[in-house]
């Protein structure tokens, strides 16, 4: 059995930016209510609960539910040992965190009615917002 | 003219902003737009540019009351 971990420092603020993180990154369809219960990869559930869940089903056949709590900074995510080492080769976090901070600045381009430009530095992604 | 310069890391997913060509609080107003989505940056700093005053030009209109 997997252990579950809780990432506060990886807490996203804003839930639809990270419903079209999760989205971009190929997880379309997601749970949402006050305290979903949280199921490993037997079925078995677990005592953590969370607001936003990916069903295992949706993730791998040795995977575990994926799930989201709100915290005062956020959505922090709640990921089994076993799925922070294989989702996405083990890069899982750094992808949905990158797919959030592009939301957040199509979400900024698009409130101030501005227009971006956006350049690839060595292995920077730089996008600029003019308005 | 006013630009926020984003830079991702997608190594750590990691997003710098920098905001230029805006004075003061107008400045602020921008910040706090991207702390709202962001949450509460790990740093923050204040740039020169900041502490400019902004520079507000009084356009009157002819025809208009004073």
């Amino acid at each position: 059995m997997s252990k579950y971990l809780i990432f506060e420092d990886f807490a996203f603020k804003d839930r639809r930016l990270l419903l079209g993180a999760l989205a971009e990154l190929g997880y379309r369809e997601v749970e949402e209510g006050g305290a979903l219960a949280l199921f490993g990869y037997q079925g078995d559930q677990r005592p953590e609960t969370a607001q936003i869940v990916v069903r295992r089903r949706f993730l791998g056949s040795a995977s575990n539910d994926l799930g989201f709590v709100r915290t005062a900074d956020g959505y922090a995510p709640i990921v089994s040992e076993y799925d922070q080492r294989t989702l996405h080769s083990g890069a899982f976090l750094v992808k949905l965190r990158t797919a959030y901070s592009e939301a957040v600045i199509e979400e900024v381009k698009r409130r101030l009615h501005g227009a971006a430009h956006r350049t690839v530095e060595g292995d920077r992604i730089r996008i600029t917002v003019r308005y | 003219m006013p630009e926020i310069q984003f830079t991702i890391n997608p190594s750590t997913g990691q997003l710098e902003t920098h905001i230029t060509g805006v004075a003061g609080p107008s400045c602020d107003d921008i910040a706090k737009l991207v702390r709202e989505l962001l949450g509460q940056p790990a740093r923050e700093t204040e740039t020169a540019e900041y502490r400019l005053q902004p520079q507000v030009r009084l356009q009157v209109h002819p025809g208009q009351p004073r």
